[in-house]
């Protein structure tokens, strides 16, 4: 009995082998970018942490597809390479030699995006299924854009100052001509007293009369 | 009487900074690197340096000595000198008119990124998502995130100058700032001017000093200088470089708009521009190199690279460690040996990123700035404080350069009677608000192309004419035995025989020589293009000018030469018209005597 056990275990491990291969029609492609993602911190992937995927995996597609138990055994990989990228399928808990359709999977990834993504310490840009695209996050969308902000406030300094430089100058002018008249009317009475009244013209510094 | 009251610089330290902010503009960031990249890297600087001292230094010292002598604005210098002359003056204005118009559309560019690095992500980083939240927005894929916002989001460009649209509302804001602080800064004239100047002059050193740090440290930085500074000599054997060399010394002291004769006229009668005028054209070219430097560091670092590997090690399935930055070229040789047909499948994406033919494909002018600096500093960590300095040190070197424009054309205003009764604020009010009003036309979706238009024909060829002109006037007209004199009176010495030998022979006939080329290539050249920016393809494409655009062309150069035989005629004219009525006087005199 136990060979026998033995012998089906082994033509169902074969199958499943057979059923994951690249570019199987139902299978994804992964590819983790540890170093990128993680730098000095990374750790390193072996068959414990490929465990870790696959039971992800599993509890990914029993929340998705509910009803249906799904197990590590029905997560199968295959093609590890060293940029750590591999491909997989998922069987049927039902029925082991049947997979699963690609937009179950797809969809169930899809839902449990982030929680694989966490699992991992990873972002979507560095867990990739090859084919699955990220929902994209909706563009931050401003009341003011942050650009018009940052203009209003320096229009108003810059208004602010013109306003300063116009108003005393305006406030030094009015200041000089009330000066200007008294002094006029001082230099009159000097006039009067000390000059005959004739302006002398040889005294004059007329530059456009001497111009080149 | 108007001689004593005429505003002065408070020390001459102000006028130094005025001319090397006003020199040290755009240009030296964003054209030279571009020349020295084109001309053969460290061999271009022989040129460069020849023509400085042949050309660009002679010419900055004349027009700041004439300046400083005559006190007045470029008209009433060249009026002075000789009557017909006035028309060289005009064409200055004019000229500097021209730049005042599109140069500001420049600043609220940097106004504009730099306000939109005040977020989490800089905008230019990442391609927006498109409506049905499928993906990026097509445009922005077809050409990079840089691209499409500077395309886009900053310009919204047409497809060609015939299609227009409305004045885009941030650009259109942003340039009301610009002319706002530059009406603030020449309010009143140059008491604020001199002010003013002490920062812009100054603060791009440091932002530049800090780039320098930033840019050597970067990955590739070695690359990029090394690139730069290997001399091809081959390349002096070509004239264009010649003459590249010639114009960029030329245009980059900013001569011929009729600004340093203006800021010259504010000195004291005693001051030592000898001096001034070799320290700042050795600054502006000193600078000019340290800028080149600066860009090649962050040159060198391009993003390609960082794509290509990425692609080797998804393609071919490597570890992430065997692929560095450094060894990703290698491994695109290796793979393509050892791996052809697969390499054949990914062969025609790597095909754009070569790092040889990156960076031989220079970029200059707004490309350079806005495009691919932009997208130097999205790869920097803290990437919004290097946009913020960056763009902030785009906006003194543009600031510094209009300030000195705007006083080329508001000092000669003032020489005219009807002008001078004005009050200072009221005059430049007006003058920066119609520069306003007419570069609003620059903020349109075929703004840019008009811009191009202008930068390209509005201020280049007039100035070598003009500038001639001018040193003919005042060497041969005005007289190289007065001018002498002038300059012992000023500064207590005559000039020695290296100002004399270029001033009389030298510079003009390298001016005629550039002249020559410049019409020779323009009739060369055919129908002038632009490149008009193609949606669907994602990228600029060589486009002709319509009829009506190269009417402009024409016209845009016309007006500013043919404004000394207009001129000339005008006084001839007037002169008749005088001489007439004197001699009627005379007779009525004598009659009644």
């Amino acid at each position: 009995m136990w060979k026998n056990t033995f012998f089906l275990f082994f033509i169902l491990s074969a199958c499943a082998e057979e059923l994951c291969k690249p570019d199987a029609s139902n299978g994804y492609k992964v590819r983790l970018s540890l170093k990128t993602a993680l730098g000095d911190d990374a750790y390193t992937w072996n068959k414990n942490e490929m465990f870790l995927f696959q039971s992800t995996l599993a509890f990914a597609m029993r929340t998705s597809h509910t009803g249906q138990s799904y197990e590590i055994s029905n997560i199968v990989v295959c093609n590890e390479t060293d940029r750590v990228s591999f491909w997989f399928v998922v069987t049927s808990p039902g029925n082991p030699t049947e997979l699963v359709e690609n937009y179950i999977v797809e969809e169930a990834i899809r839902k449990s995006r982030h929680r694989i993504n966490s699992a991992f310490l990873l972002t979507d840009k560095t867990l990739e299924f090859v084919g699955i695209l990220p929902t994209l996050a909706t563009p931050v969308s401003y009341d003011t854009p942050p650009w018009l902000i940052v203009f209003g406030v320096l229009m108003g300094i810059i208004v602010a100052g013109i306003i300063v430089l116009l108003a005393s100058s305006i406030v030094k002018r009015k200041r000089k001509t009330r000066r200007t008249d008294e002094e006029e009317a001082d230099e009159e009475t000097r006039v009067k007293t000390m000059d005959n009244g004739v302006y002398n013209m040889s005294f004059s510094v007329e530059d456009k009369l001497t111009q080149m | 009487m108007e001689k004593d009251s005429r505003p002065k610089w408070d020390n001459p330290t102000q006028f130094l900074l005025a001319c090397v902010s006003y020199a040290i503009g755009l240009g030296n960031v964003w054209r030279f690197p571009y020349l020295c990249q084109m001309h053969g890297g460290g061999g271009f600087l022989i040129p460069y340096l020849l023509m400085l001292f042949l050309e660009g230094l002679p010419l900055f010292c004349l027009e700041l000595g004439i300046g400083q002598k005559m006190r007045q604005g470029s008209v009433g210098t060249f009026s002075s000198i000789n009557p017909y002359l006035g028309g060289v003056g005009l064409a200055s204005v004019m000229t500097s008119l021209y730049l005042c118009l599109y140069y500001n559309i420049i600043n609220a560019w940097s106004f504009w990124y730099l306000f939109n690095s005040f977020q989490s992500v800089l905008p230019w980083a990442e391609c927006p998502i498109n409506t049905n939240r499928t993906g990026p927005v097509e445009e922005c894929e077809r050409s990079s995130p840089t691209q499409y916002f500077f395309f886009r989001e900053t310009l919204d460009i047409s497809s060609s100058i015939e299609v227009n649209g409305g004045v885009h509302t941030g650009q259109a804001l942003c340039l009301l700032l610009a002319w706002v602080i530059t009406y603030l800064f020449v309010v009143k004239g140059v008491k604020s001017t001199g002010k003013v100047v002490y920062f812009t002059a100054t603060f791009p050193y440091f932002v530049l000093v800090i780039y320098l740090i930033r840019g050597v440290t970067l990955h590739g930085a070695a690359n990029g200088i090394k690139y730069m500074f290997t001399p091809k000599l081959e390349q002096l054997a070509n004239p264009t470089t010649w003459i590249n060399a010639a114009t960029q010394i030329f245009f980059s002291l900013g001569l011929g708009f009729g600004s340093l004769i203006a800021f010259a006229s504010y000195n004291e009668y005693n001051n030592n521009f000898e001096r001034q005028a070799i320290a700042v054209s050795l600054i502006n070219s000193g600078t000019s190199i340290f800028a080149s430097i600066v860009t090649f560091a962050i040159y060198g670092f391009k993003r390609c690279v960082c794509v290509t590997r990425l692609l080797l090690l998804n393609t071919f399935d490597i570890a992430e460690d065997n692929i560095t930055l450094d060894t990703a070229l290698d491994w695109v040789r290796e793979l393509n040996m050892t791996y052809p047909e697969k390499f054949a499948e990914i062969a025609d994406q790597l095909q754009t990123c070569d790092l040889e033919k990156e960076l031989d494909t220079a970029v200059e002018g707004t490309g350079l700035a806005f495009i691919v600096y932009s997208e130097a500093i999205t790869n920097m960590p803290l990437s919004q404080l290097w946009s913020v300095l960056y763009f902030f040190m785009l906006l003194m070197l543009g600031m510094g350069s209009m300030l000195g424009n705007i006083t080329g054309v508001i000092t000669p205003l003032r020489d005219f009677k009807f002008f001078s009764k004005m009050s200072n604020e009221l005059l430049n009010g007006i003058v920066c608000l119609f520069c306003f009003l007419l570069g609003l036309g620059f903020s349109t979706p075929s703004g840019n192309y008009w811009f191009t238009m202008f930068n390209d024909y509005g201020a280049s060829f007039s100035l070598l004419f003009i500038v001639f002109f001018e040193s003919i006037a005042i060497v041969y007209i005005y007289g190289m035995k007065r001018f002498e004199k002038d300059m012992e009176d000023m500064v207590g010495h005559r000039p020695n025989w290296y100002w004399k030998i270029m001033w009389k022979v030298v510079s003009p006939l390298l001016l005629l020589v550039v002249i020559t080329f410049y019409i020779v290539g323009y009739i060369q050249g055919g129908t002038p293009t632009y490149h008009a920016w193609k949606k669907e393809l994602g990228k600029t494409v060589v486009t002709e000018y319509p009829i009506f655009g190269q009417a402009f062309i024409g016209l845009l150069l016309a007006s500013s030469i043919s404004c000394l035989p207009i001129m000339a005629l005008y006084v001839f004219c007037r002169k008749r018209r005088h001489g007439r009525r004197d001699k009627r006087q005379q007779t009525v005199m004598s009659v009644s005597m």
